[in-house]
């Protein structure tokens, strides 16, 4: 009874918290800060590192594995910089990765 | 409608007094409300207790005298605000209503719709019945509404004819009334788009967001799917609010502008490091609606408890998202829920919140109690789009689906493996080496293997910090169990945290008592304040979690912990010069 009952209480703010508060440290410990207003390049770098996980299997299965943080951020790239247009997607993700 | 007070006791100025009264709340009135009502006595009373105003007898309007001794008492030119005015006012009209409601033509409180508004939810458990407790209770402009739907009706018809703000404050009551009468009085301007909490702000970004629903291109059911943690095995039911950037035209490019996308999640909250299956069962959790970052979301899920999202878009026009956002804006606000495992689950939760904010969804058979269920009745009704699944590879790409990360680890491996030639099977076998051991296989990788062996490292560091937390989590009820043990430095520290937590997960605990509904212009700047307030501090509470958090650890822990760190850093450094070396493309 209790076994099916503990159906989907997601254990709610704390113990999530708790975890994240541990998880998550690696990739950008030092959250840059993201300003509010639109283009600004500290929210346009969170896409990007944000994507840095997916970059990294994107890398590693040769673009076989491809999640939608990696496709923002492929798009990101390329609206704003020229030399990101004439790039791959593979030159992107590596450099992605190597930031 | 023609009221009739019985002067008989009265002197010529207190009849006076009484007809400028009755005449002031009869002008108030919609004209389908007064054609419906016949003739009322009305008569003023001195044997009411204190705190009743008035009553509404099956022929008669009673009154109580104090009213109209305080009515006469008023300064010459006082308006709606003067206490005395509006007491006196509301009585007649809450009375009133009752009339009205008891009428052929009336019949509110009995509409099934009123009831949805006004928070007496359908059950899905209940073959359609509502719930005889009315969990819509925060900012209340008076509580007694939430005693039974005829005085919701009555209260809410003084506010609806009183206040300027209603409209504003009660939106989807105010239309309803408004339909209902085909007329509405005169109202002011609102606060624009609906505002919401978020506990988990980034830095620099306001601790309130305003959400203008026209940047809301779609909503999605967005579905958390089982795994074999006791906790999790039905999935979790969210919805996925999917927000345009700013400066993007509403449009399917929207879709990929995750970091702007939201997340209506209904959560109980644990005020402990415990979850307790007797506390789950009894309703002693509460259960209230957040809004979280969907990368957060898909963070916790993926990353950490190791399961895949879903989703599914809901046919929804442009109106109903406006309906849907405004209902969850109520909710956040005023809804303080109970959480039962079978009866009022998240998925009940949010059926509920489809059921009443968009009121097409009211006459589908979507009832559910589990959030799987609740999907397959969605797509049966085709109202959610099940079929962006049916391409696996562009699903993911696109968004629709985001793959646990440990369904990753086995293939990760086995590029590593094979361009190193490790001697272990499987990605298991491997992360169970310590940090030391992997070490020297690390810097003999080139690019790809580099980029796999990284997100293997990063698997080992979430493992070691859930280690870390079920360590710390049994040192402090070993610690609550004793408490003279004093063996905890951490606890006092985690207490705090606890508490602030607790603070942000009551969105109308931020505010001062006196305004009810939505929150409005003045509220917000309060709410932006107090709320960066606890943010801060909570933000502030977690670093230092973090940094005594090392402290508490045993030392062959926070050597593992430190050793997969290391390797981490290292494999970092190693992709930036393999990408140099390779001539890679550098971004700014």
């Amino acid at each position: 009874m209790i076994r099916i009952a503990s159906a989907c209480l997601l254990l709610a703010l704390s113990v999530p918290a708790l975890a994240s508060s541990f998880a998550g440290s690696s990739a950008g410990a030092s959250s840059a800060g993201s300003s509010a207003s639109s283009g600004s390049s500290s929210g346009d770098d969170k896409v990007v590192r944000q994507a840095r996980d997916e970059a990294a299997s994107f890398v590693a299965s040769e673009g076989r594995i491809r999640g939608a943080r990696l496709e923002a951020a492929l798009r990101q790239l390329r609206e704003r910089d020229p030399a990101a247009r004439e790039a791959s997607d593979m030159q992107l993700a590596q450099a992605i990765l190597a930031l | 409608m023609r009221l009739q007070p019985d002067t008989a006791s009265l002197t010529p100025e207190q009849t006076a007094a009484t007809q400028q009264l009755l005449d002031s709340a009869a002008q108030r009135l919609p004209p389908a409300w007064v054609a419906a009502l016949g003739s009322i006595p009305v008569a003023w009373r001195d044997d009411l207790p204190t705190q009743v105003h008035g009553r509404a007898k099956a022929k008669q309007l009673l009154l109580n005298r104090l009213l109209l001794e305080q009515w006469m008492a008023r300064p010459a030119n006082a308006g709606i605000d003067d206490p005395a005015t509006r007491a006196a006012l509301s009585a007649v009209l809450h009375e009133l209503a009752h009339f009205y409601d008891r009428t052929p033509q009336g019949r509110l409180s009995r509409a099934p719709r009123l009831l949805d508004l006004a928070g007496w939810q359908v059950s899905p458990l209940r073959l359609g019945l509502r719930t005889p407790h009315n969990a819509f209770s925060d900012r209340s402009p008076d509580p007694y509404e939430l005693s039974r739907a005829s005085e919701f009706v009555a209260v809410n018809l003084e506010h609806f004819l009183l206040d300027p703000d209603y409209a504003c404050r009660r939106p989807a009551l105010h239309r309803y009334f408004s339909e209902h009468f085909d007329w509405a009085p005169a109202g002011a301007g609102c606060a624009p788009g609906q505002v919401f909490l978020q506990a988990d702000a980034d830095d620099g970004e306001s601790a309130l967001l305003q959400l203008e629903p026209w940047r809301v291109y779609a909503v999605d059911y967005l579905l958390a799917e089982a795994n074999q943690e006791p906790m999790s095995r039905w999935g979790h039911s969210m919805l996925r609010l999917v927000i345009c950037a700013p400066g993007r035209p509403p449009g399917p490019d929207c879709r990929l502008d995750l970091r702007y996308h939201r997340v209506l999640s209904f959560r109980a909250f644990v005020d402990d490091v415990q979850i307790s299956s007797w506390r789950g069962l009894t309703g002693s959790y509460p259960s209230r609606l957040f809004l979280l970052p969907l990368e957060q979301v898909i963070d916790e899920y993926t990353k950490v408890e190791l399961r895949a999202l879903q989703s599914i878009p809901l046919r929804l026009d442009q109106t109903e998202i406006a309906g849907l956002l405004e209902r969850a804006a109520q909710a956040h606000w005023t809804y303080d829920g109970r959480y039962y495992f079978l009866s009022n689950n998240c998925a009940v939760e949010t059926f509920k919140l489809l059921h009443d904010g968009v009121p097409r969804l009211a006459d589908e058979p979507l009832a559910s109690i589990t959030p799987t269920g609740l999907l397959r009745r969605l797509t049966k009704a085709g109202i959610a789009d099940a079929s962006v699944l049916d391409d696996p590879a562009e699903a993911l790409r696109l968004g629709y689906r985001f793959e646990s990360a440990g369904v990753h680890y086995q293939a990760m491996f086995d590029v590593a493996r094979s361009g190193l030639g490790l001697p272990q099977q499987d990605a298991q076998e491997w992360l169970e080496l310590a940090p030391a051991q992997r070490a020297p296989w690390l810097e003999r990788a080139d690019l790809r293997a580099s980029a796999a062996l990284l997100l293997l490292e990063e698997a080992s560091l979430r493992q070691q910090e859930l280690l870390v937390r079920d360590e710390l989590k049994r040192r402090y009820l070993e610690q609550g169990a004793e408490p003279n043990a004093g063996g905890f430095e951490g606890e006092a520290a985690l207490r705090d945290f606890l508490r602030t937590e607790g603070f942000l997960s009551r969105p109308a605990a931020l505010l001062p008592n006196g305004g009810y509904g939505l929150p409005q212009t003045d509220e917000r700047k309060a709410l932006e304040l107090e709320g960066e307030r606890y943010a801060a501090q909570r933000k502030r509470q977690g670093v230092a979690l973090r940094v005594d958090a090392r402290k508490w650890m045993s030392p062959e822990r926070r050597s593992m912990f430190e050793g997969v760190e290391a390797n981490i850093d290292s494999l970092d450094k190693q992709l930036r010069r393999l990408h140099k070396e390779q001539g890679g493309m550098q971004l700014q």
